[in-house]
């Protein structure tokens, strides 16, 4: 009987080698393409930090920091999307259900507008990096106002035994407050502060660093095999509320350590590299489609994909900037959406 | 043995009572058929002995232990149960079985948990299908899925609500049959309630009949007469005995009126 059971999981498992290699691949592509019109061989051996100053410097301070990023932060939201939506059970659940990325603006504004926007960094400018005072402030800023929003919206929803619908509502509607504080803030800024407020709720990889890679890494892996871990409960919680209670899972404590890990992953990610939409959103619902919900494979593989989904993303956002990378929070929605309508669209067996 | 003690419920403070004072007793290796009304709380007095909601005030007892008094966990490892309406996530049929044990495994299956499983499966005689999506399957064989999953809980008490609300007369056999087997042989306490009585006094080994919040009669067999049934579900209804079997229908309404 074993062995009929196995031959059941070899889509599953083939689904997710095909991801790893795949976002692997756009990894070293990602190193190797940019603004700067570097050669091959140039780029090939500035890795072994053999090539003029400037080209180690591109290659290494600059893509390398960035890509790892994408990597990184791409598995982190869309795992994170994943989680939303099956703790939730709500299909349009996404990393920022619970107004994460609302707060993070606001936090980031409050930074930048009211405490002045020397903090600020911005784009490629490696300068940047050495030169500003603290390069982490307005990060900071974005994280502890997406604490804050989780804390809120988890701290009400306690007194409706996190009921999903109550929690993805009360997350809607703190979202709105943030929006609102925002916009005022925003109304009373100058036009230097108004605009770097903008640029930065952009999502943008350029901001990468080392520092804020290894925090994203930790907080992301950490978060990776929390989610593998209980990936049965969740298999369980599949079946209904009821259920999932019956079969011994405390399906209210479940719920809330898993919004929370997933929150604090898009906090983490969105405070160092600012709104990046559609990937929580897009990646587990393509994943799903392909080999189901056994969160076993349905995790992993949904990470990868988000990587794979970033850094193509990124990739293109530097090629077709023409000099300039354009934003990848605006690439992710413009390249995902189509492809998620023609998947909606195409696929009739699984649209529930 | 199920023991339930004076359980009392109400949705909140001011709500007035669902269950008042309930008590019976349903011993192992008996079917208990619970009969009543629409919206008599038949649905409201299984969650609470599975506890998926919290009684006011009352007990339940299974071989002397209190259910109230035991973690989610391991109340899992008492009782099962197969709600009304079933739900399966896309996983294969071996996976959603799998999946009842979480409560012993915790993180990841063991070997002893696949083995149970494997047996249970045998047991039921559903090889055939193990890999299938649980999704694509009849609703008859969801029911059979559905009830293999309790049964790799390894429960003293089995809950069935309605198993039988949307299956044809054949699968409804199927699955009653199959309930009575796993009675027998495992030795446990099956509840189950189903609208239909002439098939629920030939499976039934203890009938409760609920109205105005209580259980107004009990016992065995004998409980399903005609005056019992006419009372509890406002008709006028007649039992013809036919080969020891009873068979009910209910007289003519005044729809001519």
């Amino acid at each position: 009987m074993t062995r009929e059971i196995k031959k059941g999981n070899r889509i599953k498992i083939t689904t997710l080698i095909v991801a790893i290699i795949l976002s692997i691949i756009l990894f070293v592509v990602g190193i190797f393409v940019g603004s700067s019109h570097m050669g091959f061989v140039e780029c090939f051996k500035a890795l072994f930090k053999i090539s003029t100053p400037a080209y180690n410097n591109i290659v290494w301070n600059i893509r390398m920091p960035r890509v790892i990023a994408a990597f990184v932060a791409g598995g982190g939201l869309a795992i994170s999307g994943l989680i939303m939506q099956t703790s939730l059970r709500n299909d349009m659940a996404s990393p920022a259900t619970l107004g994460v990325s609302n707060a993070a603006v606001f936090g980031a504004n409050v930074s930048i507008i009211a405490l002045s926007g020397g903090f600020l960094i911005t784009g490629n400018n490696v300068n940047n990096l050495t030169n500003a005072i603290n390069p982490f402030a307005t990060s900071v800023m974005a994280f502890i106002f997406s604490l804050l929003s989780i804390i809120i919206v988890l701290g009400l929803c306690k007194f409706r035994k996190f009921s999903p619908s109550t929690i993805a509502l009360a997350g809607i509607a703190i979202g709105y407050i943030w929006n609102a504080a925002t916009t005022i803030l925003q109304f009373y800024a100058t036009d230097v502060g108004l605009s770097a407020a903008v640029i930065w709720s952009f999502g943008d990889l350029g901001r990468a660093t080392y520092k804020s890679d290894l925090l994203m890494f930790i907080i992301v892996i950490l978060g990776l095999i929390f989610f593998m871990l209980m990936s049965w409960r969740y298999n369980t919680l599949l079946s209904g509320e009821d259920s999932a209670k019956a079969m011994g899972i405390n399906v209210e404590l479940l719920r809330f350590l898993s919004l929370l890990v997933a929150s604090i992953i898009t906090a983490v990610c969105v405070s160092m590299l600012g709104m990046i939409g559609f990937v929580g959103l897009i990646c587990p619902q393509v994943v799903k489609r392909i080999i189901g919900n056994d969160h076993r494979y349905f995790i992993p593989t949904t990470f990868f994909s988000g990587s794979i989904l970033l850094l193509f993303a990124d990739i293109l956002s530097r090629t077709i900037g023409n000099g300039s990378a354009l934003p990848v929070g605006a690439i992710t929605s413009l390249l995902g959406a189509p492809f998620f309508l023609l998947l909606i669209f195409s696929w009739r067996k699984k649209d529930a | 043995m199920l023991k339930i003690n004076n359980l009392t419920f109400k949705y909140h403070k001011k709500a007035p009572l669902v269950l008042d004072d309930v008590s019976f007793t349903l011993n192992d290796g008996e079917i208990g058929i619970v009969l009543g009304k629409n919206g008599v709380g038949k649905s409201t007095l299984f969650k609470l002995i599975v506890g998926l909601i919290k009684p006011i005030s009352g007990d339940i007892l299974i071989n002397d232990i209190n259910l109230n008094k035991l973690k989610i966990k391991d109340r899992a490892k008492m009782i099962a149960y197969v709600p009304q309406s079933i739900q399966f996530g896309d996983l294969s049929v071996y996976e959603t079985i799998l999946s009842g044990r979480v409560s012993f495994y915790s993180l990841f299956p063991s070997k002893k948990d696949e083995e149970i499983v494997q047996n249970v499966i045998k047991e039921m005689g559903l090889e055939g299908f193990l890999n299938k999506n649980v999704n694509e399957l009849s609703g008859g064989e969801k029911q059979k899925i559905a009830i293999a999953r309790a049964l790799v809980q390894e429960p003293k008490v089995l809950i069935f609500d309605e198993p039988t609300g949307n299956l044809d007369i054949g699968n409804e056999q199927l699955i009653l049959n199959e309930a009575k087997k796993i009675c027998i042989k495992k030795n446990i306490s099956v509840l189950i309630s189903i609208h239909d009585i002439s098939i629920a006094s030939y499976y039934g080994d203890q009938f409760f009949l609920l109205k105005d919040n209580k259980i107004k009669y009990s016992g065995n067999k004998e409980v399903i007469n005609e005056n019992n049934i006419s009372d509890i579900f406002d008709v006028k209804a007649t039992i013809k005995d036919i080969d020891n079997k009873k068979f009910i229908y209910i007289e003519g309404g005044n729809y001519e009126k």
